[in-house]
C-alpha cells in the first residue's frame, strides 16, 4: 500500500481518467480507513455504525465521509502522542473550538511531498523568489501550526528566497510593509517570482491598499496563489473575477495567474487549484464527491451538492474522507478544455443557514435553563 | 418593487409603500364590523369543506387539521372560551347585571408570519377576522407556500349574506424583505394590534420597531418542546408503540420546524426494556413514513455533524437511516435539552424519573408531548411542568395541533377590546 500510495504521490496528478482514479483509490482508501479505525477507537465506532462491511465500499462514494467539523469537537489520533510530529489547529473565529489534527512523520512527508507534486503542475518545477502576503510568526517554530501556517510552509518548498511582507501591529494587528515589498519586486524584476496569502488578507491588506497608493509592481511573471474563504469578500461584493483582475492589476501581471486553490487544515497536502478554466481538479492522490443534501447521492454533472473531499494522506488521523461544510458544482468529468483528468468542480459558498426558520429556531440553552 | 402584494389571483408588484393598502383596509372597517359572527363562522364553515375538496389546497401540509380546526363547531368552542362563553359580545352589547359588555375590534391588527409552517398565516388572520380587525399581514418568504391558493379558496366561499371575495377587502396579505426598515415602520405604526410569529432575531428586531400608544403587541416567540415517555408505558408493549407511532407524527409534520414539533424525548429507566431498544422502535417507525421532498444543505451538514458526534463518543448511540439523511434517532443519558436539529431528528435521553426533566422547564418549553402511561402520574407532572412555564402537555399524537390556549394565551380575547355601557 505504500508504494502506492507514493506512486500517486510522485506521479502525474491530473492524468489519470475517473473510471480508472476510482479503480486505483478504492482498495487504498479501505485499507486505510480500516488501519486508522483499528487504532483510533471513536473513529472505529463512526464506521461500525455508518460503514458497514468495508469490503462492500467498491467505489470511493462509498467510504462513509467524516463531517469535517468533528475535529473541532473530538481529538481524532491514530497515534501514540509521542509519534506526533505536529499538531496542525485551524484557525478558529472567537468562542470556537479549532480543529486539531495530530501529525505523525509518515504524514507529514507525504502533505509535504504531495502538496510540492500538484504545486509543479500548475508553477513549473524551478524554485523562485517567494513573497508570503502574511507576518512571519504565523509559521514561528513550534509543535503546533495553524492552517495559514501550514500552507505557508508548504507553498514555501517552492522558494529560492522567502519575503514575509506584512508586520505585526502592537495590537495585533497586520499591516502591509510597502518599502519590504517595493524591495522585493525591484530585485527580482522581470524575473518569475511567487507570491501566497490568505485570501481576505491579499484583498484587505494587499490589492486595496496597493490601489489606494497607485501602486504596480510591473511583475508580468508573478504567480499568486490564494486560499481561505471568500465569505468576507461575498459580503463585500467582491467576486472571484473581480478579486483576480484587480489583484492582477496590481501584480503587473495576467489575471490568469492568480490562482485560487481549495484546502483545508485537515487534509494539508491535498489542494484543489484553479486550472487555466477556472476550474478545481483533484490529484491523483485524492477525490472530490458532491452529495445531494438529502440523498447523499453523487451529484451528476452540473449540479450542486455539498463538497467531501478524500485522500489517501494521512494515516495518522481519519481524514480520508471529509464531508465538509462547503457547497460546490460538479462541472464535469474527464473533459476539461485545460486537458486535466478527472472531476472537475467550482467552490460556491459556505453552507449557510436559512435566515428565516420560525417561531421552532430555538436553542435548548441548557445553561441558561439550569 | 418593494411590497409584494399576495391575493386570491396571486402575487402582484404593490409599489414602494404600503400606505395605500393601509387606507383601504381602514376603509372597510365598519363594514366588517357590521357582519354579524355567525355569518362569519358560517363562511368558515363553508371554506373548510372547500379546501379539503379543492385540489389546489387539499394537498398543501397541514390542510386536514386546519379544515377541522375551522369547523363552526370547534371555532365556536374557541369564541366561547375566549369571550366568557358568549359570542354575542361580537356584535354588540349584551346585557350584564345592571350594565353591558361588548367585545370590539383594535381596528388594523398587522401581521408578521414565520416562514415554517404555510398554514400559519389562516391561524391568526381567522381569530383576528372572528374578533373584526383588518388585517395586514406579513408573509416571511416571497414564495407564498400555499398562502395565495388559501385565499383563493376562502375567496369562492360562500354563506347566506357573506362572499369569501368581499370579507377579503378586510384584508392584505404582503411581502416585502425584513431588512426594509421603513415597510416595517410603516406597518408598525398603522397597526392597533401587532401579532408576531417568529425567532429571537425577528421577535426582537419587530418589538423594537416604533407603535402607536394604544397599540397591543402579541407574540408567539421561540419556542422548544419535548416528549416524555413514563415506565408505565414502556412496560405496555401496544401502548408504547403508539405512543412512539405518535410522537413520530409529530416529529414528521412541518419537518419539525413547528415549535410545537419535539426534538428532545426523555425516556425514564427500565428494566424491561433498553434505551437503545426504544431507539430501534423509533427507528422501525421513522422507517414507515414517506422519505422527506427535499432537505437543504444547511439541515443535512447539521444531520451528519450530530450523527457523527453521536457515533464516535463511547457513551451515546445513533441509529440512522440508511437511505440518505431522512432520519436520525440519537441516545444519551442524563436530562438536558438538545439544539434542535429538526427534520426528523429526535434525541432519546434516558432519565431515571420525571423529576429530574424538572429543573429543565421554563416558559421556553412549549408543549410537552405525554406518554407516562397513568393519569394521577400525568396530572402530578402537568402540575408541576405547568407551574415552571411549560404551555402545554398533551398526549402524543396532537402535539402540532393548534388550538386555544396557544403559548398561554387566548387570542380572540386580546384581539378584541372590552368596553362597557353603564347607562
Amino acid at each position: 500500500m505504500q508504494e502506492q500510495i507514493d506512486a500517486l504521490i510522485h506521479g502525474p496528478q491530473y492524468a489519470t481518467p475517473q473510471a480508472e482514479k476510482d479503480a486505483r483509490l478504492a482498495p487504498l482508501l479501505r485499507t486505510l480507513c480500516r488501519d486508522v479505525a483499528d487504532r483510533c477507537p471513536p473513529y472505529r465506532r463512526f464506521l461500525d455504525h455508518f460503514g458497514g462491511d468495508a469490503e462492500s465500499w467498491h467505489a470511493p462514494a462509498d467510504v462513509p465521509p467524516l463531517p469535517v467539523s468533528m475535529f473541532k469537537q473530538f481529538l481524532l489520533s491514530a497515534v501514540p502522542p509521542e509519534k506526533v510530529v505536529r499538531e496542525l489547529r485551524s484557525s478558529s473565529t472567537t468562542g470556537q473550538q479549532p480543529s486539531r489534527i495530530t501529525v505523525d512523520k509518515t504524514t507529514a512527508f507525504r502533505q509535504s511531498r504531495a502538496l510540492v507534486s500538484i504545486l509543479k503542475e500548475h508553477l513549473g518545477k524551478e524554485r523562485r523568489p517567494y513573497l508570503v502576503l502574511d507576518a512571519g510568526d504565523v509559521v514561528a517554530a513550534g509543535d503546533s501550526l495553524t492552517a495559514r501556517g501550514a500552507a505557508i510552509r508548504g507553498v514555501g518548498n517552492f522558494a529560492s528566497e522567502t519575503v514575509f511582507a506584512l508586520d505585526r501591529t502592537g495590537d495585533g494587528g497586520l499591516v502591509a510593509n510597502w518599502e519590504r515589498i517595493g524591495d522585493f519586486f525591484a530585485r527580482h524584476n522581470g524575473q518569475p517570482v511567487l507570491a501566497f496569502g490568505f485570501t481576505f488578507m491579499v484583498w484587505t491588506q494587499f490589492t486595496m491598499e496597493a490601489e489606494r497608493r497607485g501602486a504596480n509592481f510591473h511583475a508580468s511573471d508573478a504567480v499568486l496563489l490564494h486560499s481561505g474563504g471568500w465569505k468576507k469578500l461575498a459580503s463585500q461584493a467582491v467576486s472571484k473575477e473581480e478579486f483576480n483582475r484587480r489583484t492582477a492589476a496590481v501584480l503587473g501581471t495576467q489575471a490568469a495567474r492568480v490562482l485560487d486553490f481549495y484546502g483545508m487544515v485537515e487534509q494539508v497536502g491535498t489542494v484543489f487549484v484553479d486550472c487555466p478554466c477556472g476550474n478545481k481538479h483533484a490529484p491523483a492522490f485524492a477525490d472530490v464527491i458532491l452529495r445531494r443534501p438529502l440523498t447523499l447521492q453523487p451529484v451528476a454533472v452540473g449540479e450542486s451538492g455539498i463538497i467531501e473531499v478524500l485522500s489517501v494522506l494521512p494515516s495518522s488521523y481519519p481524514g480520508q474522507a471529509l464531508m465538509t461544510e462547503d457547497q460546490g458544482v460538479l462541472l464535469g468529468v474527464d473533459d476539461c478544455p485545460c486537458g486535466r483528468k478527472g472531476k472537475y468542480f467550482r467552490f460556491t459558498s459556505r453552507i449557510e443557514r436559512a435566515e428565516i426558520r420560525g417561531c421552532g429556531d430555538t436553542f435548548a440553552h441548557n445553561r441558561e435553563l439550569r | 418593487m418593494s411590497v409584494l402584494r399576495i391575493t386570491a389571483k396571486g402575487t402582484e408588484p404593490a409599489g414602494e409603500s404600503l400606505g395605500p393598502l393601509i387606507e383601504r383596509l381602514r376603509q372597510h372597517r365598519d363594514r366588517l364590523a357590521c357582519t354579524p359572527v355567525d355569518r362569519l363562522l358560517a363562511l368558515f364553515d363553508n371554506f373548510a369543506g372547500r379546501l379539503l375538496r379543492d385540489p389546489r389546497t387539499s394537498r398543501l401540509e397541514g390542510a386536514m387539521f386546519l379544515s377541522a380546526w375551522l369547523r363552526r363547531s370547534n371555532l365556536e368552542q374557541l369564541l366561547a372560551l375566549n369571550l366568557g362563553g358568549n359570542l354575542a359580545h361580537l356584535d354588540g352589547f349584551v346585557p350584564q347585571g345592571r350594565n353591558y359588555l361588548a367585545a370590539k375590534p383594535h381596528g388594523l391588527v398587522a401581521m408578521w408570519m414565520a416562514g415554517n409552517v404555510a398554514t400559519l398565516p389562516m391561524f391568526s388572520l381567522v381569530p383576528a377576522l372572528l374578533a373584526k380587525n383588518v388585517c395586514l399581514v406579513k408573509l416571511a418568504l416571497p414564495d407564498p407556500s400555499g398562502m395565495d391558493q388559501l385565499l383563493a379558496v376562502l375567496a369562492e366561499s360562500e354563506a347566506e349574506g357573506l362572499r369569501g371575495v368581499d370579507l377579503l377587502d378586510a384584508v392584505a396579505v404582503v411581502w416585502f424583505d425584513y431588512h426594509e426598515q421603513r415597510l416595517n415602520e410603516e406597518m408598525s405604526l398603522a397597526a392597533d394590534a401587532t401579532l408576531v410569529w417568529g425567532g429571537t432575531d425577528a421577535v426582537r428586531a419587530i418589538g423594537l420597531l416604533p407603535r402607536r400608544e394604544h397599540c397591543i403587541q402579541i407574540v408567539f416567540g421561540p419556542k422548544y418542546s419535548i416528549g416524555l415517555i413514563g415506565r408505565k408505558e414502556l412496560e405496555n408493549d401496544a401502548g408504547l408503540e403508539s405512543a412512539v407511532a405518535a410522537i413520530v407524527r409529530d416529529v414528521a409534520i412541518f419537518d419539525q420546524r413547528a415549535c410545537s414539533a419535539p426534538q428532545t424525548i426523555f425516556v425514564e429507566r427500565s428494566d424491561r426494556r433498553s434505551l437503545r431498544q426504544v431507539g430501534e422502535i423509533f427507528a422501525q417507525q421513522f422507517a414507515r413514513l414517506p422519505a422527506k421532498p427535499d432537505l437543504d444543505a444547511y439541515t443535512a451538514s447539521r444531520i451528519l455533524n450530530v450523527r457523527a458526534a453521536y457515533a464516535l463518543d463511547a457513551s451515546k448511540d445513533v441509529i440512522a437511516s440508511t437511505d440518505g439523511a431522512n432520519w436520525t434517532v440519537c441516545m444519551d443519558r442524563g436530562p438536558s435539552l438538545k439544539e434542535a436539529v429538526q427534520s426528523r431528528t429526535v434525541f432519546l435521553t434516558e432519565i431515571d424519573s420525571w423529576q429530574d426533566i424538572l429543573p429543565l422547564l421554563s416558559p421556553k418549553i412549549q408543549t410537552v408531548g405525554l406518554a407516562l402511561g397513568d393519569l394521577d402520574e400525568s396530572l402530578r407532572f402537568a402540575e408541576a411542568a405547568t407551574q415552571a412555564g411549560v404551555a402545554r402537555c398533551v398526549r402524543p399524537g396532537i402535539m402540532n395541533n393548534y388550538e386555544s390556549p396557544w403559548d398561554g394565551k387566548l387570542l380572540v380575547s386580546q384581539l378584541v377590546r372590552w368596553v362597557t355601557l353603564k347607562p
